[in-house]
């Protein structure tokens, strides 16, 4: 069984991520921003090598990037 | 203070008990599945410490920290860090700088979400290295005084598979890799909500504790005040009593 998203290297919390997205935006507008407000992410990450803390960057970029470097190594 | 506290911790405990019982569901599959960590040779665990960015609320970024070090004092060189929150990032940095592999920062100024956790966890199932197990370090909410850090496991897909009774659950292999990655950011959404939960009432105690404090000082200030008030009406009085005598003489 292999799935489309799976070949854009996108990992099944993303793809959930956009999905519930998706259904927030449906929304009626009152509901829509309560609920578009639990969709918000702004996390910032860094990565350690050898015990230095590297560049601090935004997450939702990184998992982006991350995603589009892995698409087509997996089916 | 104390009751901007106050209203926060109750949003933050009714998100706990949300997740909770999100977390605990999907606790469940394993727990009815008998998974077991497998115990693999010359690979490392994950430990993920879930803390935040904002102090004043006590001790409870220390207790994190210092359950992390007993942890890792026992079997050396055998985990690798995640650090979430800059408090216990800041800590962990002195002590662990080798071990640790990422941190993230921005999280507690607002009830943690789902969307939080499942980025987290992309990241995190995104690194390159295999590890046998993830275990989350959270703090564990006891009651609106205590707490304590606990560790929840989120289980490799080899450990999932070899689990006596997963055959009940007819998961196909393919689908093995997503239920592990959903499982992970549910462990992850329930650990950083609970702990969240307990930062707040760490934070309404010692917001109290220090209203309390300031009570004793203002007293204590409130008559040396007072005392000096009266030296100054004192003093002014001679001088003017000297002064009208000397004018008369």
């Amino acid at each position: 069984m292999a799935f489309a998203w799976k070949a854009a290297g996108i990992t099944y919390n993303r793809y959930l991520a956009v999905a519930a997205r998706v259904v927030r935006r449906s929304l009626k507008d009152d509901k829509r921003l309560q609920a578009e407000r639990r969709g918000e992410m702004d996390l910032r990450f860094a990565k350690w090598e050898g015990g230095k803390q590297g560049e601090n960057k935004s997450l939702a970029d990184a998992n982006q990037a991350d995603m589009a470097a892995h698409a087509g190594q997996s089916q | 203070m104390k009751i901007v506290a106050s209203t926060k911790l109750t949003r933050a405990q009714r998100a706990m008990t949300e997740s909770r019982s999100y977390g605990s569901t999907s606790n469940t599959v394993f727990e009815e599945a008998e998974t077991k960590p497998v115990e693999s040779e010359n690979k490392k665990t994950l430990l993920v410490v879930c803390s935040s960015d904002k102090g004043l609320c006590g001790g409870i970024h220390s207790g994190l920290t210092r359950g992390t070090r007993r942890l890792m004092d026992k079997t050396p060189g055998d985990y690798n860090l995640v650090v979430i929150g800059e408090k216990s990032k800041a800590q962990l940095s002195r002590s662990n700088p080798k071990d640790i592999v990422l941190s993230f920062a921005g999280i507690g100024k607002d009830v943690p979400t789902f969307s939080d956790a499942q980025a987290i966890a992309d990241q995190i199932s995104l690194l390159p290295t295999d590890y046998s197990s993830i275990k989350i370090m959270y703090n564990k909410f006891l009651n609106a005084q205590s707490y304590e850090a606990t560790i929840v496991e989120a289980y490799s897909e080899e450990a999932i598979a070899a689990s006596p009774n997963f055959a009940a659950f007819e998961v196909d292999e393919e689908v093995l890799a997503n239920l592990r990655e959903y499982a992970l950011a549910n462990a992850l959404f329930w650990a950083l909500a609970e702990g969240h939960a307990c930062e707040q009432s760490a934070r309404r105690n010692a917001m109290d504790n220090a209203s309390k404090n300031a009570g004793d000082m203002i007293t204590r200030f409130q008559i040396l005040f007072n005392r000096t008030r009266q030296a100054v009406i004192t003093n002014e009085l001679v001088d003017i009593i000297t002064g009208a005598s000397a004018s008369e003489g």
